[in-house]
């Protein structure tokens, strides 16, 4: 059987269409977006804010093309139930189209053969141009010991994992983000993985080396609680949210204040 | 092989080179005209021609050892003189082409290995862009190959990597910006990049072995750039004897395509950890027989907030460690003064 020789192609013409965040700050922040056509992670401790920026995607996705969307539905697949649909109506972008959950997908998925079964039965003329993993991290918890084996098995699952994806956001120019939790670090030693701090612990993201093998952008979301004086005079808590790019193909490591409200996820500058 | 001596440039110059240790023309192919201008207390128009007349004897030479090959008796002392007279690729970082010897060597495969975001891709990108760096101004003025398995190559970065090599290379050269051929812009430079996007490690085999048809072809290319080579190896392979089997095959058809095309072959690599003696440790992909399948093989890694490359294995170097890091022009010298803050 004669097969076609594979045809390079040309640089000049691979432009990353980027999803916009629904916020001019945190576009900036990250190049344009979210890159379409590889993974990004986003990883953080409960309560980072990675939920909220996932919903907010859900619904940017769907803008044209002109407001940095992808006029595309998208699918949302959850791992931790309940899904959040309390906070996905108040959350709300200017120039949405009418009736916009009508274009959200949603799917729970506990399990990680489910989810490749599910990846590998998405059909191609489903056109998901974004697909959310909230999270990756909770698909893993319970089902594999601390064995070389289950290591082994569980690393390959990881690898098909990010092959099926990565096939999906090459053949559609869809953009995927997946998030992940973090583990405190007991030891020194951190595996080769340099530490983060938030909330005053030292943590690395979870699912070890391996898995990070897997992400082409890897952002780390972080709070910290301290106290600040106000224009009153008095003392107040003040919790300070912060986006890091901690490692991306095209951005050099860097951070940005983000800000959680009423009506979605917005970046200080 | 030509000696300083046999240079057709001043007797001052001569002197000044010889005192200044540089004896053969092999010494002057990895230098800078800034460096030689300051090694020799000359100005660095003077270090420019000097470098200049050296070249145009270099590329004499290196005709003299294709006529040489062509009849088929080659000793070892021709094969001396012509891998003196090859140029090497630079990584952008000085001290990085130290441990490699002055740059990637052609006609050989080198591994490159290391964690998630040290910079495995930015050195692919900037590899790729480097080749392409006229012989004129020190470079191989070939084309690059790169085969993207992970989906990390962004052309944007590309672009912003071969905009500041071409201003640098410029700079070095004492050049005004607008001297600057027209060929010489970034669009030309990643227009050079073939660049194929590999989605399993079926396809992955099967380009391998479509490579040399496309050599044969495009006989400018001086570089095939391989990132990573571990991706699709890390999953479905249940039997590993198969893996080591295939994974055998295919460093022995790329270590042949080096030698045949003269050509620089750099595989990207992924860590894992290790349980040996009671205690995780980081090590290169792929198991222990595939480590046999490099010329040479460095690790990247980090050392605080530092990056730093180890030279783990070459068949003449010493191992080395240096300190580099990636800059928003691509990889450089690490410089005290960039130091970057710690993350909190």
């Amino acid at each position: 059987m004669a097969s076609i020789p594979p045809k390079p192609e040309n640089p000049l013409h691979l432009h990353t269409t980027k999803l916009t965040l629904g916020c001019p700050i945190l576009d900036s922040f990250l190049g344009g977006g979210i890159p379409c056509g590889s993974i990004t992670e986003l990883v953080g401790e409960s309560s980072a804010g990675k939920t909220q920026l996932c919903l907010q995607l859900l619904l940017s996705s769907l803008l044209p093309p002109s407001l940095g969307g992808l006029s595309s539905p998208s699918l949302y697949i959850y791992s931790e139930p309940p899904f959040p649909l309390r906070r996905l109506l108040r959350l709300s972008l200017p120039s949405l189209p009418p009736c916009p959950l009508d274009h959200v997908f949603v799917r729970l998925s506990t399990h990680p053969d489910d989810l490749l079964s599910l990846l590998s039965h998405l059909p191609d003329s489903l056109p998901v141009r974004l697909i959310v993993i909230d999270s990756i991290a909770a698909l893993f918890r319970s089902e594999f010991d601390n064995t070389p084996r289950d290591l082994k098995s569980r690393s390959s699952l990881f690898f098909k994992i990010s092959t099926k994806l990565k096939d999906r956001a090459r053949k559609l120019g869809a953009a995927v983000v997946v998030t992940n939790h973090v583990v405190d670090v007991v030891e020194a030693e951190c595996g080769g993985a340099r530490c983060l701090w938030s909330s005053g612990r030292r943590v690395v993201p979870a699912l070890g080396l391996a898995w990070s093998h897997c992400v082409n952008t890897r952002v780390f979301l972080t709070r910290s609680e301290g106290m600040s004086r106000s224009s009153n005079g008095e003392e107040c808590e003040v919790r300070t949210r912060r986006m890091h790019v901690v490692f991306s193909p095209c951005l050099p490591e860097r951070s940005c204040e983000f800000a959680i409200v009423g009506h979605g996820v917005l970046g200080v500058g | 092989m030509m000696e300083i001596s046999s240079l057709p440039i001043s007797a001052s110059h001569r002197s000044k080179l010889l005192s200044a240790g540089y004896t053969t023309l092999s010494s002057l192919s990895a230098v800078s005209p800034l460096q030689l201008s300051r090694d020799l207390n000359v100005a660095l128009q003077e270090a420019v021609d000097i470098l200049k007349v050296s070249s145009e004897s270099c590329r004499v030479e290196v005709q003299d050892g294709d006529v040489e090959f062509c009849k088929g008796a080659q000793t070892a002392w021709d094969m001396l003189s012509e891998e003196q007279a090859l140029r090497h690729i630079s990584t952008g970082s000085g001290d990085l082409d130290s441990i490699f010897g002055g740059g990637i060597h052609c006609k050989e495969v080198t591994e490159i290995g290391g964690v998630p975001g040290i910079g495995k891709t930015q050195l692919g990108i900037q590899l790729a862009i480097n080749v392409q760096i006229p012989y004129d101004f020190g470079g191989l003025g070939g084309k690059a190959i790169y085969i993207d398995t992970e989906g990390s190559f962004m052309a944007e970065r590309a672009y912003q990597i071969a905009e500041a090599s071409i201003w640098d290379t410029f700079d070095n050269f004492g050049c005004q910006p607008k001297e600057i051929p027209e060929k010489l812009k970034p669009e030309s430079f990643l227009a050079n990049i073939f660049y194929f996007r590999i989605c399993s490690y079926t396809e992955q085999i099967a380009l391998i072995n479509y490579l040399e048809q496309f050599l044969v072809e495009h006989k400018d290319v001086k570089i095939v750039i391989i990132d990573s080579v571990t991706f699709h190896f890390r999953q479905d392979f249940d039997d590993l004897a198969i893996r080591t089997r295939v994974l055998g095959g295919m460093s022995l058809k790329l270590m042949n395509l080096a030698k045949k095309f003269s050509l620089s072959v750099v595989l990207m690599n992924q860590v894992t950890t290790k349980f040996t003696e009671g205690s995780f440790h980081l090590t290169l992909a792929l198991g222990d027989s595939w480590s046999h399948s490099c010329t040479n093989r460095v690790i990247l890694y980090w050392n605080g907030n530092d990056r730093h490359a180890y030279l783990d294995k070459s068949p003449y170097l010493r191992p080395a460690s240096v300190h580099f890091s990636v800059t928003g022009k691509g990889i450089r010298d690490a410089t005290s003064q960039c130091k970057r803050v710690r993350m909190m």
